[in-house]
């Protein structure tokens, strides 16, 4: 059994669903540009932070979450509406964050891997 | 580090027992640095550099406690390249209280959450200035190594070549049997299950104020149990009795270093040790360029601007009247004050005599404004101009000379008149 559960998903619905899912438990969300055909982002930041993020999963705790969730397109992305923006405050990408609290890592934050290596392991 | 004074006697004593138990030391006398922050004055950096040749440590530096003092001290060290660990832990009050989510206000889980982002932002910016945050209760086993016990109770050792004390202060309790399981103090406030209902408050400071303050606005029937307290006047016959949902004590605080293991490397521990003249949060955050700036400036401990932050909120900055009488003699004073109704309280049956302004000069020195008090909205803020004024020089006349704001609380500063000596009414009879 794996130690912690591993969901990908595609937009905001998605997304929601996959939270809902596994309510109760410690989810962990990173938001990242969604990729093309070839697997590469439109966000060059966030091609940069994912191995490190993608790394940090060994620091995860026991029974955790971890939604990987690609946004949409860059239009969608930039505009000030998007359900993301505005009903989530996630209002960049790439962002890593521990849902329903305040531990959040933003743009080059993510970059970090001291600390993303500490919003995994946190108690 | 010993942080003392020359005149302290207290302080001698210390000295003395370092020297009889031969353990090494070094001081810092803040009457003759004047500043309160070692680090500003640039000594922490010195003595730091002294020892940086010691990588028989896991750290150049280890602090312990992780408020306002000891995170800007770690920061430091850390900008200087040393290698720097953190140790953070919140003992719980008796009540077992963490940060839990509750649902007697709305407006607690939003402090709650405040404060959340407030610390995660703190050990992230720590972080990436290389500082190992570690959220465990640190105590010392042996000569310059440390025990650190987290949440779990899984330990674990560090050794490093300086430690810092900043643990600062929590809340004392009454020291009468049954205190800690039937009284609250202030840090249990905000994360109560429940509305504590009527409340006895014990004390009359800051704290105590602004905890009154708060719930007075809550006022809501509370639901925990009851508590009957009977208190005797120490002044006359006088007895209240009465009985009330929640007794929250704020009676003062104290330094929290008995529980260090200080005791296991010999340092002694005297009452109030956690070198702070000045018990309140008075925000200093240095800049590099600062460091070697303040090396022998004179920190000024009598214009620290305070304000208690009540519903109606009182600032002051320098003297209070009687202790200015002590120190420039009455005879030597002139004060300066007045009620006053500012503009916003447009509501008809609103006291036009609520708030208060006044200022003390000293007479033989060119009406120098050596006391600066204000007793209404936004005390706060307008306390904090004034002290700049004050640490400028400020006098009667150039307050007199300034130009008021319309309409501003502020401005009644710029149109003193009445002096208390004359005895005059100073009574507003409406706008």
């Amino acid at each position: 059994m794996a130690r912690y559960v591993d969901v990908r998903v595609s937009g905001f619905q998605e997304f929601n669903q996959a939270v809902e899912q596994h309510k109760g438990k410690t989810i962990f969300a990173y938001f990242t540009g969604s990729k093309d055909a070839e697997g590469k982002s439109w966000c060059p930041d966030c091609e940069l932070a994912e191995p490190v993020v993608l790394d940090g999963l060994k620091h995860i705790g026991e029974g955790c979450v971890f939604i990987y969730c690609q946004v949409g397109e860059r239009p969608y992305w930039k505009d000030p509406n998007n359900d993301f923006r505005k009903q989530l405050k996630v209002t960049a990408v790439p962002t890593l964050l521990k849902y329903g609290k305040p531990q959040k890592l933003v743009e080059s934050e993510c970059l970090q891997a001291s600390l993303v290596e500490m919003i995994f392991s946190e108690e | 580090m010993i942080f003392s004074k020359s005149y302290c006697p207290h302080s001698a004593r210390v000295k003395e027992l370092f020297s009889s138990l031969g353990v090494a030391f070094n001081i810092l006398e803040l009457d003759k640095i004047g500043c309160v922050h070692a680090h500003q004055s640039g000594l922490l950096q010195t003595l730091l550099e002294e020892k940086s040749h010691a990588s028989a440590y896991d750290y150049d530096l280890i602090v312990i406690g992780g408020g306002s003092g000891g995170l800007s001290c770690a920061k430091e060290a850390a900008i200087w390249g040393k290698k720097v660990m953190v140790l953070d832990f919140v003992v719980p009050s008796p009540h077992g209280t963490f940060w839990v989510k509750h649902n007697w206000e709305t407006m607690i889980e939003a402090i709650q959450k405040h404060i959340g982002s407030l610390n995660w932002h703190y050990k992230s910016s720590l972080r990436e200035k290389a500082v190992t945050y570690v959220n465990s209760y640190g105590e010392f086993v042996a000569d310059h190594k440390i025990k650190a016990t987290n949440k779990k109770g899984q330990e674990a050792y560090f050794t490093a070549a300086n430690f810092v004390i900043a643990t600062g202060e929590r809340p004392r309790y009454l020291g009468l049997p049954g205190d800690k399981e039937y009284c609250i103090t202030s840090d249990d406030l905000f994360s109560l299950r429940h509305s504590p209902g009527k409340t006895l408050v014990v004390g009359a400071s800051y704290v105590a104020l602004e905890c009154a303050g708060f719930l007075i606005q809550q006022l809501e029937s509370g639901s925990p149990g009851k508590l009957k307290v009977v208190a005797k006047s120490t002044e006359g016959r006088e007895t209240i009795e009465d009985i009330y949902n929640t007794v929250l004590l704020a009676i003062g605080r104290e330094s929290c270093t008995r529980k260090l293991g200080l005791e296991k490397i010999g340092v002694k521990i005297n009452e109030s040790d956690i070198a702070a003249s000045i018990m309140l949060c008075s925000i200093r955050f240095p800049q590099e360029s600062e460091l070697k700036a303040t090396v022998g400036a004179t920190c000024d401990y009598v214009n620290v601007p305070t304000t208690v932050f009540t519903p109606l909120e009182y600032g002051c900055c320098g003297y209070a009247e009687e202790k200015a009488a002590e120190v420039y003699s009455k005879k030597n004073l002139e004060v300066y004050h007045t009620l006053f109704w500012p503009l916003e309280w447009t509501v008809a049956d609103r006291d036009n005599n609520t708030c208060y302004a006044k200022i003390i000069c000293n007479r033989l020195d060119n009406d120098r404004v050596i006391g600066f008090h204000i007793f209404g909205p936004n005390a706060g803020e307008i306390t904090q101009g004034f002290a700049a004024a004050m640490k400028c020089g400020l006098t009667k006349q150039l307050l007199d000379n300034t130009i008021g704001i319309h309409p501003t609380c502020g401005e009644v500063f710029t149109s003193l008149e009445i002096t208390k000596s004359s005895g005059l009414d100073i009574s507003q009879k409406g706008c």
